[in-house]
């Protein structure tokens, strides 16, 4: 090290102390053209790629929807996306250069539990609040954390529904299984103790690793512990998976239950009849005759006029935090992080995503629905305020479809 | 044979018997093992299970081994034809309307001229070279294989509604008809592999080749050209394979790797560069998974710790795999 350098050495080092107290608050900044930066980055690509796009089609329509109401609080909003490539290392990297190099005014919120939970690390330590919509792993927040809020559902009831159903037509021992992951381990759990409520029996509880593809001996053990339904916590290819060799193997349930596969476009075209009668869930779909949230049907007309396609949940959840977003900000006043965190803290809107009111870890009771795949069509059964049609249960025997 | 080999052998011998008991051992003391009428059929109908599934395995761990037993290269982009050949099925019965097996007839050439062009654009550079060479260049196909059909088609799921009914062996032991029709497949495809090897003289020149490749040279083979069969055959015998995948299990465009893994295992397991040891490997395998997966409490979360730890146990034994020759 050269003696300059040496020297250097202290002015660095206060330097970085002034940024790091800096650093606090997010201040107000004297943009141009009376502008306001809003940042973050998400997985356009690489494996979220798929759903995470659909939360970047309804910011792209919302910026757009609040510049043309003449932008947020008079300020005309700049959107800065970036891409995280569906990597944890890089989106915290991005977020640390959103904040302290581009300093936006808010931040907008990455894709999957997992990324949240690494990027809400260094939302906390700048303290930028924000409203995630693609996390529904509660681990989040039981961490004490302040400045991140939930609008969607938590992992742990997603076969609520199921499993009340499950009641209904008198199921007494349930298996539970699915792949060995955060998500699924999650929502594993809040079926045991959903169970454990409504007074039903887990007669097996079991894991996969990810990769499992021949679920045979696993099938002939529920059945052998004397299970009348199987809760999978499972994706589309172990879900399709343990549903066809249930037929193949000829081994009736009275109900079967998954939480992500049924709930992908192509499951039941992709599957055919085989998928029938089984339940699945949902956060949110384009229904607005069935839930009926404020805005909802406009919100969908120009989504669909967009981008050509209806919106599934993962637009739907992205638009309703950000309209969160918006009435938090007119609630504070400006751009103030504290009084912002504060508006999302107490807030109670309703958005095209349903009702938002969090609780004191900042977890929004959003209720999801309980849909069954019926002749190739998802209808909504469960809860019944929203029920399209009753369940048919139990599923009908393999030999008489 | 020699004194230490034969120790050697019942050694092996003591061990995969200890293997494939442990699972009844922990299921009865677990309380899962019971013997009557209704478990015995359990029992029956997962080791039918893996006998189906590990047959289908050893069809494209076959296609892994005959490219290592002939140019000495890890082929890393296997998993990758297995994965192109149930998308070509998929288009197949999808937008043309035509059955699966059908389609075989379809993508089995299709799937061999790119074995063709693979060899002669991509593999005929690298035969000679360091191992690492070989599975550089095969691992970077690999990652063009699975981008390109994920611009393509996208990262969802497809699968084939084909065959789903039961094939119900007796009162209480079932079998899939699209595993049972996988099943024959493979075993027909292989055995017309294996006796095209043995009998005809251009399979006779893949195996001289496999021995020594100068030697053949020398005795006029056109080595060139048995490279390039090769790699036709194999490519073929992945995208039959992947037909084969389509009709019982859902794919996207990064299930591949999982298909290559497989692969290896079971190729490593039976001995590398050997035919009959990729079936026996690929039987084994199955039947372990679908034995623990039945009998141990929570087994279905062990299966790859039991696979693994076959595979690992059969090489401290026997580091050539089951089959395998000895290297010196």
């Amino acid at each position: 090290m050269t003696i300059t350098a040496i020297r250097m050495l202290p002015w660095a080092l206060v330097t970085l102390l002034v940024l790091g107290a800096g650093a606090g608050p997010a201040w107000a900044h004297h943009r141009p053209n009376n502008e306001v930066l809003i940042g973050g980055a998400i997985s356009m690509t690489g494996q979220y790629a798929e759903p995470a796009g659909r939360n970047v089609n309804s910011i792209k329509l919302w910026v757009d929807d609040v510049n043309a109401r003449g932008g947020l609080l008079g300020h005309k909003i700049v959107l800065r996306l970036l891409d995280d490539k569906s990597d944890t290392q890089t989106a915290i990297k991005l977020y640390e250069k959103l904040i302290t190099d581009d300093k936006v005014d808010l931040v907008l919120c990455p894709y999957s539990s997992g990324i949240t939970e690494a990027v809400s690390n260094v939302t906390e330590r700048y303290k930028m609040p924000l409203v995630a919509y693609g996390a529904s792993a509660s681990t989040i927040w039981e961490k004490g954390r302040r400045y991140i809020f939930n609008i969607v559902a938590v992992a742990e009831d997603f076969q609520k529904g199921a499993v009340h159903l499950a009641r209904q037509i008198g199921v007494k021992r349930i298996a539970v299984i699915g792949q060995d992951s955060l998500f699924p381990r999650q929502s594993g759990k809040g079926v045991k103790d959903w169970a454990k409520k409504l007074g039903l029996e887990v007669v097996l509880d079991e894991n996969y690793p990810p990769k499992q593809t021949d679920f045979t001996a696993l099938l002939e053990k529920i059945k052998a512990a004397g299970a009348e339904a199987i809760f999978s916590n499972s994706y589309f290819a172990d879900a399709a998976a343990q549903l066809r060799q249930m037929r193949e193997l000829n081994l009736n349930f009275k109900l079967f239950s998954s939480t992500v596969g049924p709930a992908l476009p192509n499951f039941p075209e992709q599957l055919g009849a085989t998928a029938d009668y089984i339940l699945g869930f949902s956060l949110w779909e384009p229904l607005p005759a069935v839930l009926g949230y404020t805005g909802m049907k406009e919100f969908i007309e120009r989504y669909e006029k967009r981008y050509g396609e209806k919106p599934n949940y993962h637009a739907g959840a992205a638009y309703g935090a950000l309209q969160v977003t918006e009435a938090a900000v007119r609630k504070a006043g400006g751009f103030d992080s504290e009084k912002l965190r504060d508006a999302m803290a107490t807030i109670d809107v309703q958005t095209i995503f349903g009702h938002y009111k969090v609780d004191a870890r900042g977890m929004n009771s959003h209720e999801g629905i309980t849909f069954q795949i019926l002749r190739g069509q998802r209808r909504v059964v469960w809860p019944e305020k929203w029920a399209e049609t009753k369940a048919e249960l139990p599923m009908p025997e393999w030999s008489k479809r | 044979m020699e004194r230490s080999e034969v120790r050697r052998l019942y050694l092996l011998a003591a061990f995969l018997v200890c293997a494939y008991a442990l699972p009844f051992v922990v299921g009865a003391w677990a309380g899962t093992v019971r013997f009557d009428e209704r478990w015995l059929a359990n029992l029956a109908t997962v080791v039918i299970a893996g006998v189906m599934q590990g047959g289908v395995y050893a069809m494209f761990a076959v296609g892994l081994t005959l490219i290592f037993g002939v140019m000495r290269i890890i082929n890393a982009a296997h998993g990758e034809m297995v994965m192109l050949g149930a998308y070509l099925t998929w288009v197949c019965f999808f937008y043309l309307g035509v059955d699966p097996l059908l389609s075989i007839v379809l993508t089995l050439p299709v799937a061999f001229l790119f074995g063709l062009a693979m060899q002669k654009l991509l593999l005929d550079a690298v035969v000679g070279q360091p191992e690492l060479t070989g599975l550089l260049i095969t691992f970077g196909l690999g990652l063009v294989m699975i981008y390109t059909v994920e611009l393509v088609f996208t990262t969802d799921f497809r699968t084939i509604p084909y065959a789903p009914g039961t094939v119900q062996l007796t009162s209480t032991i079932a079998v899939g008809q699209n595993r049972v029709i996988s099943f024959v497949m493979a075993l027909v495809i292989t055995a017309a592999v294996y006796v095209f090897l043995q009998q005809s003289r251009l399979g006779k020149a893949v195996r001289a080749t496999a021995v020594n490749a100068e030697v053949a040279m020398v005795c006029g083979i056109n080595v060139r050209r048995v490279y390039l069969l090769t790699t036709g055959l194999a490519v073929a015998l992945a995208a039959a394979g992947g037909a084969l995948v389509s009709i019982q299990f859902g794919f996207n465009p990064e299930t591949g790797v999982v298909y290559t893994l497989q692969a290896f295992a079971i190729i490593i397991l039976g001995g590398r560069g050997n035919y009959v040891g990729a079936l026996i490997g690929g039987l084994m395998l199955a039947v372990l998974e679908n034995l623990v997966s039945l009998m141990v409490p929570n087994g279905t979360a062990m299966v790859e710790l039991a696979s693994y730890g076959l595979m690992i146990f059969v090489l401290l034994i026997r580091p050539a795999g089951l089959m395998g020759l000895r290297e010196d």
